[in-house]
């Protein structure tokens, strides 16, 4: 029973985490096939603020939020203005512009290494950052209310992305441009502003959860690989490009995580990922939520 | 003669170096309904795609009112008032009928009047007004060729494209369709309109523009059409 409780509580802890960088990546790819490697060290640099804000600056962790999403979407941006904005038109642009973005995501990450070792010298490195370390019991299992901020926070802003989507024109607007390109345009949609708008909303979300993620791993420049690849698996599982797709394929790599963890060993985790995203994919080649395969002509 | 409302001069259009188009000229004057007839695969529909700004010509002008639009964006051309109604009718797959509809009125000229415009939809289209909340991919394909028509009409604009409104329609959908533009067509509104079937736009069309790769071969009203065997016979296989 206890180790039920316990997959369940880190599997929904994991998945939030994916769900919330995943979905920032297939709003990217679903509105301008752009696969933005730069994506994981904007969590990094959410978690940096945060550590800037709450270790630093000595204010409520509660409000870096705002400012990490708000210096995240701007990195987008400035993402948008230095890489995509000029390849647009390039006839191989999903893949050339992966190779951009991780150009820049290199760049920033060795930025940060060389800049925060003569800074923060031994700061930064391995200090967890707390929402609380309060807990309470399930069972025997000891729930931090860190956890259930967590949840909490990954479910309110996926609601919200939601809610955007769905009820206002510019997220109808991003909907249309991923669905059909050309027709948005010919609604008078300017989609070079949509690309921005959903990279700049991308990386705010980015920045979000790279907070979160520092309240369970350490801060430090590279922080943000491992979870920009596990986005990645996620969105692949779920079908490039399915936003809806992509939280169930999160909450579902989380759990499978979560259990192999937890019944097996630590470091196979990853490896049961693999496996899952291999085995999904033999048997459904389009992803496990995606209608079509994605194959260039 | 007035100015037209659309002309294109001497346009030149084509992909990877082949030509498709190849120096078209065509006036559109306000209120009339002209048409561009022709086989597949001719260039009617890239003619169109250059127009609304969905391609870029490589060659000659294209003006709106006395005023070029050739090379502007897509987005800028439907806000001077260029509407395609595009091949295939292009909707948004994911989206209810009526948020279809809602993204035809995305420009703010057209927006704040929606409410009471789509209500004008509906009393054309009445059966989009059963469906408004049915996605777009479940519809059948005249509803879907009845949705990217009012999608278009809610683009307001003074210039109406429809790209072959009737093709991989049943014969007693298609005449649903042309009631539809005939209607349109008696209330005054300015029409291109591409199409492959002669029999359809004879009686209907103030001038027909025969197009044959990239060329306009031949121009001229439905009844000169129907009276010229060697036309007919030549292009449109009598």
């Amino acid at each position: 029973m206890n180790f039920f409780i316990q997959i369940i509580v880190s599997g929904l802890t994991f998945g939030a985490m994916y769900a919330l960088a995943a979905l920032g990546l297939a709003l990217v790819w679903g509105a301008f096939n752009m696969l933005n490697m730069a994506h994981g060290i904007i969590m990094t640099l959410g978690a940096y603020y945060a550590l800037l804000w709450a270790e630093i600056w000595g204010l409520p962790l509660f409000f870096a939020a705002p400012f990490a999403a708000i210096c995240g979407g701007g990195f987008g941006v400035l993402v948008y203005f230095i890489s995509a904005h000029w390849m647009l038109r390039q006839r191989n642009f999903e893949v050339t512009i992966i190779i951009a973005t991780f150009g820049l995501g290199m760049a920033a990450e060795a930025g940060l290494l060389k800049f925060l070792r003569e800074e923060f010298r031994t700061a930064p490195y391995s200090q967890p950052l707390s929402l609380g370390a309060d807990s309470f019991l399930v069972g025997d299992v000891p729930v931090s209310y860190q956890r259930i901020v967590v949840w909490a926070v990954a479910l309110v802003l996926i609601m919200l992305v939601g809610l955007f989507l769905t009820r206002t024109n510019a997220g109808r607007a991003i909907r249309a441009t991923a669905q059909s390109r050309d027709a948005a345009r010919l609604m008078g949609i300017p989609v070079k502003r949509v690309y921005v708008m959903v990279l700049a909303l991308a990386s705010g979300l980015a920045a979000i959860s790279g907070i979160m993620l520092s309240s369970f791993k350490d801060v430090h420049p590279l922080m943000g690989g491992d979870p920009l690849l596990k986005a990645f698996i996620v969105i692949v599982l779920a079908g490039l490009g399915n936003i809806t797709g992509a939280l169930y394929a999160a909450l579902l790599v989380g759990m499978v995580e979560a259990t192999v963890k937890v019944l097996v060993a630590d470091k196979y985790g990853f490896t049961a990922i693999l496996v899952l995203v291999i085995a999904a994919l033999i048997w459904r080649p389009a992803g496990l939520f995606g209608q079509r395969v994605v194959a260039r002509q | 003669m007035a100015e037209p409302l659309l002309a294109i001069h001497n346009l030149h259009a084509g992909y990877e170096g082949q030509n498709v188009l190849k120096d078209v000229s065509l006036d559109v004057p306000e209120g009339a309904l002209i048409t561009l007839l022709g086989p597949n695969g001719h260039g009617k529909t890239t003619l169109l795609k250059c127009i609304a700004g969905l391609m870029k010509p490589s060659g000659g002008r294209i003006e709106l009112a006395g005023r070029r639009i050739d090379g502007a964006e897509a987005e800028r051309v439907v806000d001077l008032g260029v509407v395609l109604i595009p091949q295939g009718d292009m909707l948004f797959p994911e989206m209810s009928v009526y948020d279809n509809l809602k993204m035809g009125a995305y420009l703010p000229r057209v927006r704040k009047t929606f409410s009471e415009e789509v209500e004008k939809i509906y009393t054309i289209l009445p059966r989009l007004k059963e469906r408004t909340t049915q996605l777009a991919r479940t519809l059948s394909g005249g509803e879907r060729r009845m949705l990217a028509i009012g999608r278009g009409l809610l683009s307001g604009g003074r210039i109406l494209m429809i790209d072959e409104p009737s093709l991989g329609l049943a014969p007693i959908v298609i005449d649903q369709i042309y009631e539809i533009i005939t209607d349109l067509k008696a209330s005054g509104r300015t029409i291109l309109l591409v199409e492959e079937n002669a029999s359809r736009i004879i009686d209907l069309a103030d001038r027909i523009h025969l197009l044959d790769t990239g060329q306009i071969v031949w121009a001229g009203g439905g009844e000169e059409l129907q009276s010229n065997q060697q036309i007919l016979e030549t292009y449109l296989g009598g």
